[in-house]
C-alpha cells in the first residue's frame, strides 16, 4: 500500500467521513488505485484500440484464407512465406531504404533552418515557427498531388528546364520512381523534423557556448562539441517522427512511385483489397512492426554510444 | 525513449501556444457556421438517397436524369478502382445500395451472398433491354429475376497516339510489348483487365485460362512487359493525360479514354487488335441489405434509360443495354466507335471474359501484384 | 536560458538558406491556390486563364461540403474526447504514484511508433470480426486511438510543471476535489488543454490512412479528395476548398498573433505576468 502524505490523508479522511462508504475509504487509502481509476477510460480505449486489435491481428496472421472466409487452423505458413518469398524481403528493404533516405535528407535539410530560427532569429520566433508549419495545414494528399504536378512530364521542372534550353526531352525519371517518392516524403514530413530540432536547439544553454568561446573554441568546434550533441534528442525525435510513419506509407508510392517505387505499405493494403488475403496482410503488418522495433532499438543504441563517446 | 517522448510533448506544447488556439477554434467555427443551411440540407438529402458504388468516372449526374427528376438530387456515389477491391470492401462490411460489377465477376459476387435478385418488373425500362445481354452465365436468379441488370458493355484495347506510335503492320496487342517505346507504355492496374489482355497476347484460349500452363504463359508475358510500362494505374485520367502529353505513346484503356482524347483534339485511335480485344458487359447489382431499396431501383432504371444510353454511346463510346438508345445513331457512327446495335457482334468478335472461381481470382491477383512489384 | 549576451553575428549563408528553404517549402503548397484559379479541369501546365468559377461552383458541390462537415464533426468529437481522457491520464500519471508508470506511458504512446496502416488494418479486422459496420463512428474510433498519445504528450508537461502544493493548500482550506480542480487545476492547465484540442482536431481532420480502411459510406474530406484525385470530376473545386482552408488559416494566425501581442502588451501595462 502506498504511503500518503499528511495533507492528503487529512483531506482523504474528510472525504471518507463525508461519504462513509467502504469503497471510498479504500480509494482514499490507495493512491495507486485512484490513479488507475482516473486513467481507466483511457486505458479502456487504448485497450480496445491497441491490445484487442493486435491480438486479433496476430490471430488472423496464423490463419489462412479459404474461399470467402478463413481456415482457422493455426499455422505459420504466412510467416514462412513472408520470410522465404523474395518479394516481401525486397519490398521491406526498399521501404526502409526510401524512408531512411527521406529521413536523413529531411533532418539534414531542416537542421540549418531550425538552427537559424533558434540562434539567429531574435524577434517573432513564434511567427517563424508558424510560417514553417503552416503549409502542413493543407491536405497531405493534395501536397503529394502537387509534387506530381511539379515532377510530371509536362510539369514545372521539365517545362522550366526545356524552356531554358537545358534539356530536349523531358526527364522521365523524375516521376514514377523511388526518387519521386523520396522527394515527396521529405517535403511532406519536413514539419515533423523542424519542430523537434528547433525545440532541442532552443533549449541549449547559450552560456555553454559563451564559455566555449571564451575558452578559445572556434565556431566549428563549438558546433561539434556542444550544439550537435545537445541537440541529439531533437535529432532522434525528428528521425523517429519521420521514419516510422513513412515506412508504412502507401499513398505516395501509389501516386508517384511507378512500378519500381512500390513499398511494403502498398503490398499490405493490396492484401486487404484486390488480393483479398487478410491473413497475409496481418502477417506483413506484424513483420513490419517487428522490423521497425528492431531498427529503432539499433538506432537508439548507436546514438547512445555516440553520446557517451562525446561526453 | 521517454526523453524523446518528452521532446514531442514539449514541442507540441511549445509550438501550439495560445495564439494558435484562437486560430483553430475559429477555423472550426467558421467552417461550421459557413454552411449551416447547405450542410443540413445536404445531410437530410444524403440520408435518403441511394448509394451507387461504381467505377471511377461513372459518378456523374448525366447518367441519372430520371433519378434527379424524381428526387431533385443525384444519388450518393462511392467509387472503386477495380471490382475485386469493391467486393473485398463490401465483404469487410461496406454496405451500399447498388454496385457495378462486370460479367466475369458476377457469379462470384452472387456466391458471396451479399446481393439480392433484381425484380425486373420494377424497372420501367426493362422491356427495352437487349435480351442477349441479360442471358449471361450465372445471371438467372429464378422467377424471372436476374442478379445483374446489364447496363454498359465495351472493350478493353489499346489507345495509341497515331502521330507518335509507328505501327509495324497491323494493330496488335504487341504494341504494348513494343520495346522501342520502353518506358512510354501504360497499363491498367487491375488484373481483371490486364491479365486477360495478357492472355490474349500470349495466345491463351479463355476456356483454358485456369490451367497451370496458362498461368505460366501469361505470367511470363506480363513479366516481359513490366520494364516497358511507365506506370500501372486504375486512374484513367492519368493514362489520358499521359497520352495527351506524349508521356505515353500507347496504353491499355477502355473505349471512353480514346473518345475523350479525340474530343480534345488529340490524335489517338482505339486499336482493333488483330488478336481481338477484350470484351465485357457490366451492370448494377443490389445489396441484400440495401437501406434504400426503392431508390435503388430508381438508380437502375435511370442507368437503363435512353437518356443515359445516349450519353454512354455518344460521350464515351460505350455500348448500352437499352436497344432504343441506339436509334439516335446511324450505323456508320456506331461502327466508328466500335459499337453495334447488336452487341453480340462486337462482344463475340473480341474475347468475352469467362467467370472464374474465387481461388483462381485470388491467385491471379496475387501473381499479378507480384509481377507488378517486379517479382 | 540567457539569450541576451550571446548574439551571433548574422550569417549570410544561413539567411539565404532560410529563405530558399521557405521558398521550396511553400511552392508546392501554393500550387493548390494556383490551380484553383486555372480555367481547366486538368491540373497541368500551361495555365489556361484565370477564372473564379471553381469557387462559385464550390457552393453547389454537396458531396464536398458533406465530406467537410463529416471531417469537422469527427474532428471535434475526437478532439474533445481525447483531451478529456488526456487530462485524466496526465493528472493520474503526474499526481499519483503508480506502479508500472513507465510501462503504462509507453503503452499509451505506442501509436506514435507504429505506422498508421497497421492500426487501420488491425481495427478493420477487429470491427469486421465483431460485425460492426463501417461508418464515421469507426473512423472516429481510429482517430481517437492515434490522437490520445498526442493529447497525453501535450498535457503531460503541463501537469508535470504544476506545483501540487497549490492544490493541497486548496484542500487544506476545506474545498472538495471537484471545486479544486475547476478553480485551481483547470485554469493552469488551460493552455495545454487548448493545445491538445487543437492538435487532436488537426490530426483527425487531415487523417487519411485510418479513414481509408475504416470509412463507411460517409467520406471524410481526405477520403473525398482521394476519390477526386483518382477519378477527377470535381477536382478543381477540391483545390478551391483547400485554398480556402489555407487562406483562412493564414488570416487567423495573423489575427491571433496580433491579438496575442495586444494582450501581452496590456498585461504588461497592468504589471501582470502572463
Amino acid at each position: 500500500m502506498a504511503e500518503t502524505s499528511l495533507s492528503k490523508s487529512r483531506s482523504g479522511q474528510a472525504a471518507a467521513r463525508a461519504s462513509g462508504s467502504r469503497l471510498t475509504r479504500l480509494l482514499n487509502r490507495s493512491e495507486t488505485l485512484r490513479g488507475y481509476l482516473l486513467m481507466a477510460p483511457t486505458l479502456l480505449i487504448m485497450g480496445i484500440g491497441i491490445v484487442v486489435p493486435f491480438l486479433i491481428l496476430l490471430m488472423i496472421s496464423l490463419w489462412t484464407r479459404q474461399g470467402f472466409g478463413f481456415d482457422t487452423t493455426l499455422t505459420l505458413v504466412n510467416y514462412a512465406r513472408a520470410w522465404s518469398e523474395p518479394i516481401y524481403g525486397a519490398l521491406l528493404a526498399r521501404s526502409f531504404w526510401i524512408s531512411g533516405v527521406a529521413t536523413v535528407a529531411t533532418v539534414a535539410l531542416c537542421y540549418p533552418m531550425a538552427y537559424y530560427v533558434a540562434f539567429h532569429v531574435h524577434r517573432n520566433k513564434m511567427m517563424w515557427l508558424i510560417l514553417m508549419t503552416l503549409p502542413f495545414w493543407t491536405s497531405y494528399l493534395l501536397r503529394v498531388f502537387a509534387w506530381k504536378v511539379i515532377l510530371g512530364y509536362e510539369g514545372v521542372i521539365n517545362s522550366g528546364l526545356s524552356a531554358a534550353g537545358l534539356i530536349e526531352q523531358p526527364l522521365a525519371f523524375l516521376l514514377y520512381s523511388p526518387t519521386a517518392v523520396i522527394i515527396t516524403l521529405a517535403h511532406a514530413w519536413a514539419a515533423f523534423a523542424i519542430l523537434p530540432l528547433y525545440v532541442s536547439l532552443e533549449k541549449i544553454d547559450k552560456s555553454l557556448l559563451e564559455a566555449a568561446t571564451d575558452l578559445g573554441d572556434g565556431p566549428v568546434a563549438r558546433f561539434f562539441r556542444i550544439t550537435l550533441p545537445l541537440s541529439m534528442p531533437g535529432i532522434i525525435a525528428a528521425s523517429f517522427l519521420i521514419f516510422i510513419p513513412t515506412t508504412g506509407d502507401y499513398i505516395t508510392p501509389a501516386l508517384l512511385g511507378g512500378p519500381d517505387g512500390t513499398m511494403i505499405g502498398n503490398l499490405i493494403q493490396i492484401q486487404f483489397g484486390a488480393v483479398n488475403n487478410w491473413p497475409m496482410g496481418a502477417t506483413l503488418s506484424i513483420v513490419l512492426m517487428l522490423w521497425i522495433a528492431a531498427l529503432a532499438l539499433v538506432f537508439l543504441l548507436i546514438t547512445r554510444k555516440m553520446q557517451e563517446r562525446i561526453a | 525513449m521517454m526523453d524523446v517522448v518528452d521532446q514531442l510533448g514539449a514541442l507540441r506544447a511549445g509550438a501550439l501556444s495560445r495564439r494558435k488556439f484562437t486560430k483553430g477554434l475559429l477555423a472550426a467555427g467558421v467552417a461550421m457556421t459557413a454552411m449551416p443551411l447547405t450542410g443540413r440540407r445536404a445531410i437530410a438529402a444524403e440520408g435518403d438517397q441511394a448509394t451507387y458504388f461504381t467505377w471511377g468516372g461513372y459518378d456523374i449526374p448525366e447518367l441519372f436524369g430520371p433519378y434527379i427528376a424524381k428526387n431533385g438530387v443525384p444519388p450518393n456515389f462511392a467509387t472503386f478502382g477495380g471490382s475485386e477491391e469493391a467486393l473485398t470492401k463490401m465483404r469487410g462490411g461496406f454496405v451500399v445500395d447498388v454496385s457495378h460489377p462486370c460479367n466475369q465477376a458476377m457469379p462470384r459476387w452472387v456466391q458471396s451472398g451479399l446481393f439480392q435478385p433484381i425484380d425486373t418488373s420494377r424497372l420501367s425500362n426493362w422491356g427495352d433491354v437487349i435480351p442477349e445481354l441479360v442471358d449471361l452465365p450465372g445471371n438467372d436468379a429464378g422467377d424471372g429475376k436476374v442478379w445483374m441488370s446489364p447496363f454498359d458493355w465495351g472493350q478493353t484495347s489499346v489507345t495509341y497516339r497515331t502521330d507518335l506510335f509507328e505501327l509495324e503492320g497491323e494493330e496488335s496487342w504487341d504494341m504494348l510489348w513494343d520495346a522501342r517505346y520502353a518506358g512510354r507504355l501504360g497499363s491498367l492496374a487491375s488484373g481483371a483487365d490486364a491479365w486477360w489482355c495478357g492472355a490474349i497476347k500470349a495466345g491463351v484460349d479463355f476456356a483454358d485460362i485456369d490451367s497451370e500452363g496458362a498461368f505460366e504463359k501469361i505470367a511470363a508475358v506480363m513479366r516481359e512487359q513490366r520494364p516497358l510500362i511507365r506506370t500501372y494505374t486504375d486512374d484513367t485520367t492519368t493514362l489520358e493525360q499521359a497520352l495527351s502529353a506524349g508521356e505515353m505513346v500507347a496504353s491499355m484503356t477502355w473505349n471512353s479514354s480514346a473518345v475523350l482524347l479525340q474530343s480534345e483534339g488529340i490524335p489517338v485511335k482505339f486499336a482493333r487488335p488483330k488478336e481481338g480485344a477484350l470484351t465485357w458487359v457490366c451492370g448494377p447489382m443490389i445489396h441484400k441489405d440495401a437501406p434504400n431499396l426503392d431508390r435503388a431501383y430508381e438508380v437502375i432504371d435511370s442507368l437503363l434509360s435512353v437518356e443515359a444510353g445516349h450519353f454512354m454511346i455518344n460521350d464515351w463510346g460505350y455500348g448500352h443495354s437499352n436497344a432504343k438508345a441506339f436509334d439516335a445513331f446511324d450505323a456508320e457512327t456506331l461502327a466508328g466507335l466500335g459499337l453495334s446495335k447488336n452487341p453480340l457482334d462486337v462482344l463475340n468478335a473480341g474475347h468475352f471474359q469467362h467467370p472464374q472461381t474465387q481461388e483462381w481470382e485470388t491467385r491471379m491477383n496475387e501473381t499479378f501484384e507480384q509481377i507488378k512489384a517486379g517479382f | 536560458m540567457s539569450t541576451g549576451s550571446y548574439i551571433k553575428r548574422p550569417n549570410r549563408a544561413l539567411q539565404v538558406y532560410a529563405v530558399l528553404f521557405l521558398v521550396v517549402l511553400y511552392v508546392p503548397v501554393l500550387f493548390i491556390p494556383l490551380f484553383s484559379f486555372n480555367d481547366a479541369v486538368h491540373v497541368r501546365f500551361p495555365l489556361q486563364g484565370f477564372t473564379m468559377r471553381w469557387y462559385s461552383e464550390l457552393w453547389s458541390r454537396q458531396a464536398l461540403w458533406n465530406s467537410l462537415w463529416n471531417s469537422v464533426r469527427v474532428g471535434l468529437v475526437v478532439a474533445v474526447i481525447s483531451t478529456i481522457l488526456g487530462v485524466l491520464t496526465a493528472r493520474s500519471i503526474t499526481r499519483y504514484r503508480l506502479k508500472g508508470k513507465g510501462a503504462l506511458v509507453g503503452f499509451i504512446m505506442m501509436p506514435l511508433v507504429i505506422p498508421g496502416i497497421i492500426f487501420g488494418v488491425a481495427l478493420l479486422v477487429l470491427l469486421s470480426r465483431m460485425g460492426v459496420p463501417l461508418s464515421l463512428w469507426t473512423v472516429g474510433l481510429g482517430h481517437l486511438i492515434i490522437c490520445l498519445p498526442f493529447a497525453v504528450a501535450t498535457l503531460l508537461p503541463r501537469f508535470e510543471g504544476f506545483d501540487p502544493s497549490i492544490e493541497e493548500a486548496s484542500a487544506d482550506l476545506g474545498e472538495n476535489g471537484w471545486w479544486t480542480f475547476w478553480r485551481v487545476t483547470f485554469p493552469m492547465a488551460l493552455p495545454g488543454i487548448v493545445a491538445s484540442l487543437l492538435l487532436s482536431f488537426t490530426i483527425s481532420f487531415d487523417e487519411f490512412i485510418m479513414a481509408f480502411f475504416l470509412t463507411g459510406t460517409d467520406p471524410t474530406l481526405p477520403m473525398y479528395i482521394w476519390g477526386q484525385l483518382r477519378f477527377p470530376k470535381e477536382f478543381p473545386s477540391v483545390l478551391a476548398m483547400a485554398s480556402l482552408i489555407l487562406f483562412v488559416s493564414f488570416v487567423l494566425v495573423f489575427i491571433a498573433q496580433w491579438v496575442g501581442r495586444m494582450g501581452l502588451e496590456s498585461q504588461e501595462k497592468e504589471g501582470l505576468q502572463s
